[in-house]
C-alpha cells in the first residue's frame, strides 16, 4: 500500500555510466512530505547521480521512482518539473547575458501575441520574490549580480514552476555564513509552507542544524536513513567515510629561509571591470607552507592564474627567485622550478583522452633524458612513468590506460605525481584535494608537507577551511581581492575568528598585514 | 582496450555497409541495369590487374593530403586548405620541372622540396592568423583554397601556358623531372613508394618525437598543454605548416608522376578526399594508406559503373558523404557499445567480489 | 585608372549591383547567425546553397513555376540542415565534419543529380527553369538615382533585407528567440528548466537551412538563370566570415555582408579596367581573409582579459 506521506521514493536504483563506472548500486531513498532531508556522502559517493535521476537529467539503469505514491518515468527535467520537482544546482544553471526575469521565465515565457511580454515576466518575478521573501532585481543581468542573489534566482526558477519538492545540491558551498544563515531561514519558511526539501551536503554542522532526517551514501550505496537528532557528528562521519576522518597531519615546525616567490602590489580588474585584486603583496619562503583562506571568488583564482602567467596583472610585479614571471610563459616558469596543482584537474591538470604515461611526462618530454636524437627514448619514458605510478600509488591497469577512465582521486594522483616529481622549488597547490577520496587526500597532504620540509616553498589555496588551517604554517585571508589578515602561526586560530575575517567583518591593521611581505 | 578496437572495427564495417546500402537504393531507383551497376561498383575493381594499378595510382595524392589532415586534425586545427596547397604545390613543382634544368633524380628532389616549402609557407597564413590574432583557421583556410586556385590559374594562363596547345596547359616538363613509373606499361609511378615512406615518417613523427607529442597534447587538451609548458602557438603553426608541406609534396609527386604538363584549372578535390580518409583512419597516419586504398577502390568502382552502365560516377560523393558521416558519428551504435561496457563493468564487479570473498575467507 | 574606378563606384549600376551581389551572402550569413546563436556552427551552408540552387532549377523547370521551385529549394535546404542536426546532435558527429560532408554532397551530389535529370554535367542549360521576378517599386522607381539603385531588384533581394528585421525580431522579441539565445549561451541552463536543447538546435538549424536555401535559390533563379557546378564559389564560407565579423547580430551581419558585396562588385568592375580576370576573381576571398584578420585583431584585446 502506498504511503501517502512519502513524497519521494526511489527503490533499488542502479546507475552504470557509459564509461563503465557504477555510480549507484541498488540504492533505496525515501523522503517524507514536508521534511528537510539531508543526502550526505563524500564526493563521488553517488549523491549527485541519484539526484540527477530524480530530476530527469539521467535515467536509472535499474530501479523504480515513485513520486507522491505514483510510479513515474523521469525521462527529462521537463517531466520532473511537471511532477513538482525542482533542483538548484551546485553550479548555477543561469544564462549570464539574460536578465533575472528572463532567466526565471525561460521556457514558460508569458506572451502578448507572438512576442514575449517582458513586463509580465517582471511581474511574475516580483510576485514570487515577495511571496517567498527572496529578494532579487528582475531587470539586472545575471552576470552582474552577486552569488547569493544568483542562488535566489535559481530557487525562484524552481518555485515559479510549481516545485513542491526542492533539491538543493550543496547550496552553501559558495555562500558566506550570513548568506547561509539567510538561506536556512528561507528553507524553514518553505518547509512551513509544506514544501519538501532534499539537501545535499557534506558539512556536518549544517546538516545537524537544519535537517530532520538524513540518508548517508558511500561508494554508490546507501548506508541507511537516520533521524538527525539521533546521530552524532562522529557517527555520521564514520558512516560517510567508514572510519574516523584523520584530519591531523603530523608536521614539524617550519623553519622558513630564503624568499622564493615575491608578489608585490598586484592589481587586477576582470573582463567585466570588477576589481579582483587590489594591491596584493606577500612572499613565500623556502620550507614553509603559506595558506590562502577565503570564500571562493575573492581573487584567489585570479592570483593563481597570474603566478603561472595565464593572465597578466594590470600592475604590480611577481618574481620567483628574483626573476619576473609575467609574460614569460609556462615553460620558463617551470624551468624556474615552479610546479602547480591546478584547481580544475580535467581542464588544466590532465588530458583525459591521453594515456597516464603521456600525462606524466607533459612537463619534461623535451628534456634530453627522454630524447635520443630526434626520437623519444621510449624506454626512459616507460621507466619514469612506471616508477611514478608505483611511487604515487596510482591505481590503474597500466600506464597506457586513458586518464579519464580513472577515478577522481587517481587522476589527481597523476597530476600530483607529475608536479611533485620535478624537484620543485615552489609549489602552487590550488584546491589540491577537492572532490577526491579520503585515502588520496591524506596521501597528497602528506606529500605536500614532506616536500615543504625538504625545502620547497608551498603556496596553498583551499576552500576547505580544515585543510588550509591544518596544513599551513602561516596563513593569509583573502577578502574582496585584498589580504585582510595574516597569521604567522595557525595552531591557535579558531574557526570563528577565521570566519569573521573571511566575511570581511574584521580586518587587521596594514602593519599586521604587511608582515606577510618578507622583503 | 581490445574491446574498444573490436567495437571500432564493427562500427566501421557497419558504416561502410550502410553507405553501400544507400548506394544500392539509388542504383535500383535510377538504373535500368542495377545488378550490372552494382557488380561494376563492388566486384569490378578486382576483375583486372590493370584496375589494381589504377587504384594504387589514384591513392598517391590522397595519401599525402590524408597525412596532412591527420597531423592538423590531431592538433584540433580544422585547416581545410589541403585542397589549395596541393594544387599550388603541383604548380610550383611544374614550374621548377620546366624552367630549372638539373641532372636527373636531383631535379625531382628539388621540384618536390621547393613545392613542399612553398605550400608550407602558404599555410603560414591561416596558422599565423590563428595564433597571432585568433582568427578561425577554418574560414581563412577555405578562403586560401580559392586564392591559391585563382593565383595558380593566373600564373598558368599568363606565364606558363604553352600557346601551341589547344587547351590551356603548361609546357612539357623536362624528362629529368619526371618521376619514373614503377610498374611498366602503367601510370603507377615511384610516387606510391614516396607516399608509403612518408606515411612511416609521419607515424614516427606523431608518436615517437617530442613535436608529435606536443601536437597531440595540444589537440587533446589545449589548456593542459599550455599549462604544462608546451608552446601552444608554435605547435599550432607547426602542425599546419607540416600539413601544407605534405599536401604540397602530394601535389608535386602527383604532377611529376602522372602528367607531362601542368593541366589543372580546377581544384582536383584531393584535399577533401584527404579529409575523408583521415576520418576513416581516425586521424592515425598508420591507417591512412588503407583508407586511401579503400577510397581509391570506391572511385575505381564508380568509374567502372559509369563506363559500363548508366549510373554516373559522381555517385561516389554520396557514398563518401554517408561513410564520412557515420564514421565520425560517436554515438553510432553507442547502445551496442554501452552494452559491451556495462557487461565489462559487471564482470569486473563480480571479479572484485570474488576476490574480496577469497580474502575474507583467508582472514 | 583611379578616376575610372571612382566613376564606377559612384555609378548607379554599381550600387545596384552591390545589393544584388550581397543577396546570397546575406541569406547565408543570416543562416549562420541563427545557427551560431543556438550554439551550432553550420559550415554546411555552402553545400546547402548548392543543393537548393539545383533543386530550385529542377522543380521550377518541371513544375513550370518559379515559386514552387523556390518552395522546394527551401524545403531541401531545411531537410539538409536537419540532416546535419541529426548527425551532430543524435549521433554526435562533430558538427564541423557533418558540415563538410554536406559540402561534399553539395559538390558531387548535385552533379550526380543534374546529370540524371538533364544529362549534362556542367550546367543546366537543358532545363527550362524559371527565374524569380524582379520588382519595380512604385513612386520609388521614379525618384532619380535612388530609384535606379533601390528599385527593380529581384524579389528575393528585398526579402533578404526584410529577413534581417525578421531574424532580429525572432531573436530578441519572441520566446523562441530567448530560448535560442539561452541554448547557445548556456545549454545547461536551458536544459534545467525543461527547454529541450536539441529541439531548439534542430529548429535553429531548420531555419538556418531555410535561409541558406533561399540564398541558393537566388543563385540559380535570380543572380543567374541556370545551375552550374560549383556556382556558389565559397559564398557559404564567406557568409561564415560575415557572421563572425557581424558578431552574430542580424544588423551587424547585414553590414558586413554588404561590405563583402561591395568587394565582390568592385572586383567584377575591375575586370573592365583590364586587370587579369583570375586576379580579380581572387579579390573577394582576399578581402574576406583581411576582413577576418582585422576583426579578430579588434576583439583580441577584449578576449585577453578572459580567464580561461
Amino acid at each position: 500500500m502506498a504511503d501517502t506521506n512519502i513524497a519521494v521514493l526511489m527503490k533499488g536504483i542502479t546507475k552504470v555510466y557509459p564509461n563503465g563506472i557504477a555510480a549507484n548500486q541498488s540504492v533505496d531513498f525515501s523522503v517524507n512530505r514536508g521534511e528537510i532531508h539531508a543526502l550526505m556522502g563524500e564526493n563521488g559517493a553517488g549523491k549527485s547521480t541519484l539526484m540527477k535521476m530524480l530530476f530527469g537529467l539521467e535515467q536509472p539503469t535499474e530501479g523504480e521512482i515513485i513520486i507522491n505514491g505514483e510510479p513515474v518515468s523521469l525521462t527529462s527535467p521537463t517531466v520532473a518539473i511537471s511532477k513538482g520537482i525542482g533542483m538548484v544546482h551546485q553550479h548555477f544553471m543561469l544564462v549570464p547575458s539574460l536578465t533575472v526575469a528572463e532567466n526565471i521565465v525561460l521556457g514558460m515565457e508569458p506572451t502578448k501575441g507572438a512576442f514575449i511580454d517582458y513586463a509580465e515576466a517582471v511581474r511574475i518575478t516580483k510576485e514570487f520574490s515577495e511571496k517567498y521573501n527572496l529578494h532579487v532585481e528582475p531587470d539586472a543581468k545575471v552576470m552582474d549580480i552577486p552569488v547569493g542573489m544568483k542562488q535566489k534566482v535559481e530557487i525562484l526558477k524552481a518555485l515559479v514552476r510549481g516545485a513542491k519538492i526542492l533539491i538543493l545540491d550543496e547550496p552553501t558551498a559558495v555562500l558566506t555564513s550570513q548568506e547561509t544563515a539567510e538561506l536556512f531561514k528561507e528553507l524553514i519558511h518553505f518547509k512551513e509552507q509544506g514544501h519538501t526539501i532534499i539537501f545535499i551536503s557534506h558539512k556536518l554542522k549544517e546538516i545537524k542544524q537544519i535537517t530532520d532526517r538524513m540518508t548517508i551514501m558511500r561508494g554508490g550505496k546507501s548506508m541507511g536513513v537516520f533521524n538527525t537528532a539521533d546521530v552524532s557528528e562522529q557517527d555520521i562521519s564514520r558512516l560517510m567515510v567508514g572510519r574516523d576522518v584523520v584530519l591531523k597531519v603530523e608536521k614539524e615546525k617550519a623553519e622558513p629561509t630564503d624568499t622564493v616567490l615575491k608578489v608585490e602590489d598586484v592589481h587586477y580588474e576582470n573582463e567585466y571591470g570588477k576589481k579582483m585584486l587590489n594591491g596584493v603583496s606577500f612572499t613565500v619562503r623556502k620550507g614553509e607552507i603559506l595558506g590562502i583562506a577565503g570564500v571562493e571568488g575573492n581573487g584567489q583564482r585570479e592570483l593563481v592564474s597570474m603566478l603561472f602567467d595565464m593572465v597578466p596583472p594590470d600592475s604590480g610585479t611577481i618574481t620567483v627567485e628574483g626573476q619576473t614571471v609575467t609574460g614569460k610563459g609556462q615553460s620558463f616558469i617551470r624551468e624556474l622550478g615552479v610546479s602547480h596543482i591546478p584547481e580544475d584537474r580535467m581542464t588544466y591538470g590532465a588530458a583525459g583522452t591521453a594515456s597516464i604515461e603521456e600525462n606524466l611526462i607533459s612537463d619534461r618530454f623535451e628534456k634530453p633524458a627522454f630524447n635520443k636524437g630526434l626520437l623519444f627514448d621510449m624506454d626512459a619514458i616507460h621507466k619514469t612513468s612506471d616508477q611514478l605510478i608505483q611511487d604515487y600509488l596510482i591505481l590503474c591497469r597500466s600506464g597506457k590506460q586513458q586518464v579519464k577512465m580513472l577515478s577522481g582521486g587517481n587522476i589527481q594522483k597523476v597530476v600530483v605525481a607529475r608536479e611533485f616529481s620535478c624537484d620543485p622549488k615552489l609549489i602552487i597547490a590550488d584546491q589540491p584535494t577537492r572532490g577526491i577520496d579520503v585515502g588520496a587526500t591524506e596521501f597528497i597532504r602528506k606529500k605536500l608537507v614532506e616536500l615543504s620540509r625538504n625545502g620547497a616553498a608551498v603556496l596553498l589555496v583551499s576552500a576547505d577551511l580544515n585543510e588550509v588551517m591544518e596544513l599551513s604554517d602561516s596563513l593569509m585571508v583573502f577578502c574582496g581581492g585584498e589580504i585582510v589578515a595574516y597569521f604567522e602561526d595557525t595552531s591557535t586560530l579558531s574557526d570563528e575568528e577565521m570566519g569573521e575575517y573571511m566575511l570581511g567583518l574584521k580586518r587587521q591593521s596594514p602593519e599586521e598585514i604587511r608582515r606577510v611581505f618578507h622583503a | 582496450m581490445r574491446k574498444n578496437l573490436k567495437f571500432e572495427i564493427i562500427r566501421g564495417a557497419a558504416s561502410i555497409l550502410l553507405a553501400l546500402a544507400v548506394a544500392m537504393i539509388f542504383i535500383f531507383i535510377i538504373s535500368d541495369v542495377p545488378f550490372e551497376a552494382l557488380y561494376n561498383l563492388i566486384i569490378g575493381p578486382f576483375t583486372k590487374l590493370r584496375y589494381l594499378w589504377l587504384i594504387l595510382e589514384r591513392m598517391i595524392p590522397i595519401v599525402f593530403t590524408g597525412l596532412g589532415v591527420c597531423v592538423m586534425f590531431q592538433a584540433n586545427q580544422f585547416n581545410l586548405a589541403g585542397e589549395g596547397t596541393l594544387f599550388f604545390g603541383g604548380l610550383v613543382a611544374a614550374a621548377v620541372a620546366i624552367y630549372l634544368p638539373m641532372p636527373p633524380v636531383l631535379h625531382i628532389i628539388v621540384c618536390i622540396v621547393i613545392a613542399s616549402v612553398v605550400a608550407a609557407a602558404a599555410m603560414l597564413i591561416p596558422a599565423l592568423l590563428k595564433t597571432k590574432l585568433g582568427a578561425s583557421e577554418m574560414v581563412s583556410s577555405l578562403m586560401l583554397n580559392y586564392i591559391l586556385l585563382q593565383l595558380g590559374v593566373y600564373i598558368l594562363n599568363w606565364h606558363m601556358a604553352d600557346r601551341t596547345q589547344g587547351a590551356t596547359m603548361s609546357h612539357l616538363f623536362q624528362d629529368t623531372a619526371r618521376i619514373p613509373t614503377l610498374v611498366p606499361r602503367t601510370n603507377l609511378s615511384w610516387g606510391i613508394i614516396i607516399a608509403l615512406a612518408m606515411t612511416a615518417l609521419v607515424a614516427l613523427f606523431m608518436y615517437r618525437t617530442k613535436w608529435g607529442y606536443a601536437i597531440r597534447m595540444v589537440g587533446q587538451n589545449q589548456s593542459f598543454a599550455k599549462y604544462s609548458g608546451i608552446k601552444v602557438a608554435g605547435t599550432i603553426v607547426l602542425c599546419q605548416v607540416i600539413g601544407g608541406l605534405l599536401s604540397g609534396m602530394g601535389g608535386a609527386v602527383e604532377v611529376l608522376g602522372y602528367y607531362d604538363r601542368f593541366k589543372w584549372r580546377q581544384l582536383p578535390g584531393y584535399g577533401w578526399d584527404g579529409v575523408t580518409i583521415a576520418i576513416l583512419a581516425k586521424n592515425n597516419p598508420v591507417f591512412i594508406p588503407f583508407a586511401a586504398f579503400f577510397m581509391s577502390y570506391l572511385k575505381q568502382g564508380c568509374n567502372l559503373m559509369q563506363t559500363y552502365t548508366d549510373v554516373p560516377a559522381e555517385m561516389l560523393s554520396i557514398i563518401q558523404a554517408v561513410i564520412f558521416l557515420f564514421f565520425a558519428a560517436e554515438q553510432f551504435l553507442s547502445k551496442y557499445r554501452q552494452k559491451l561496457v556495462v557487461k565489462g563493468a559487471k564482470e569486473e564487479l563480480a571479479e572484485k567480489k570474488a576476490e574480496g570473498g577469497q580474502k575474507g575467507a583467508e582472514a | 585608372m583611379l578616376n575610372q574606378l571612382i566613376g564606377i563606384i559612384f555609378s548607379e549600376t554599381f550600387v545596384f549591383s552591390i545589393f544584388r551581389i550581397t543577396t546570397p551572402i546575406l541569406f547565408a550569413a543570416l543562416a549562420a547567425v541563427i545557427a551560431e546563436r543556438a550554439g551550432v556552427t553550420n559550415i554546411g551552408l555552402e553545400g546547402i546553397m548548392m543543393i537548393s540552387a539545383l533543386t530550385g532549377v529542377i522543380f521550377s523547370a518541371k513544375l513550370q513555376s518559379a515559386w514552387l521551385g523556390l518552395l522546394f529549394a527551401i524545403l531541401l535546404g531545411v531537410l539538409t540542415a536537419l540532416m546535419i542536426g541529426f548527425f551532430a546532435l543524435k549521433l554526435k558527429t562533430d558538427i564541423i565534419l557533418a558540415g563538410i560532408a554536406v559540402n561534399m554532397l553539395g559538390n558531387g551530389g548535385t552533379i550526380f543529380v543534374m546529370f540524371l535529370v538533364s544529362g549534362d554535367r556542367g550546367y543546366s542549360a537543358n532545363l527550362a527553369s524559371k527565374v524569380m521576378p524582379a520588382i519595380n517599386i512604385p513612386i520609388l522607381q521614379n525618384i532619380p538615382i535612388l530609384g535606379k539603385i533601390l528599385s527593380g531588384h529581384n524579389i528575393l533581394t528585398y526579402f533578404a533585407f526584410i529577413c534581417v528585421l525578421l531574424v532580429w525580431i525572432l531573436l530578441y522579441k519572441t520566446p523562441m528567440g530567448l530560448q535560442i539565445r539561452a541554448v547557445g549561451e548556456s545549454p545547461n541552463a536551458a536544459d534545467s528548466v525543461g527547454v529541450s536543447v536539441n529541439r531548439i538546435k534542430y529548429i535553429a538549424l531548420g531555419l538556418s537551412g531555410a535561409l541558406a536555401g533561399m540564398g541558393g535559390a537566388f543563385m540559380s533563379m535570380g543572380y543567374m538563370s541556370s545551375f552550374n557546378t560549383n556556382m556558389t564559389a565559397g559564398r557559404g564560407f564567406i557568409a561564415l566570415a560575415a557572421e563572425a565579423m557581424g558578431r552574430a547580430e542580424p544588423v551587424g551581419t547585414m553590414l558586413t555582408s554588404l561590405l563583402f558585396g561591395f568587394a565582390d562588385a568592385l572586383a567584377n568592375n575591375m575586370q573592365s579596367l583590364g586587370l587579369p580576370q583570375e586576379l580579380v576573381a581572387m579579390t573577394p576571398y582576399v578581402f574576406t581573409v583581411v576582413g577576418l584578420a582585422i576583426y579578430a585583431a579588434s576583439t583580441l584585446k577584449k578576449n585577453r582579459k578572459k580567464l580561461e
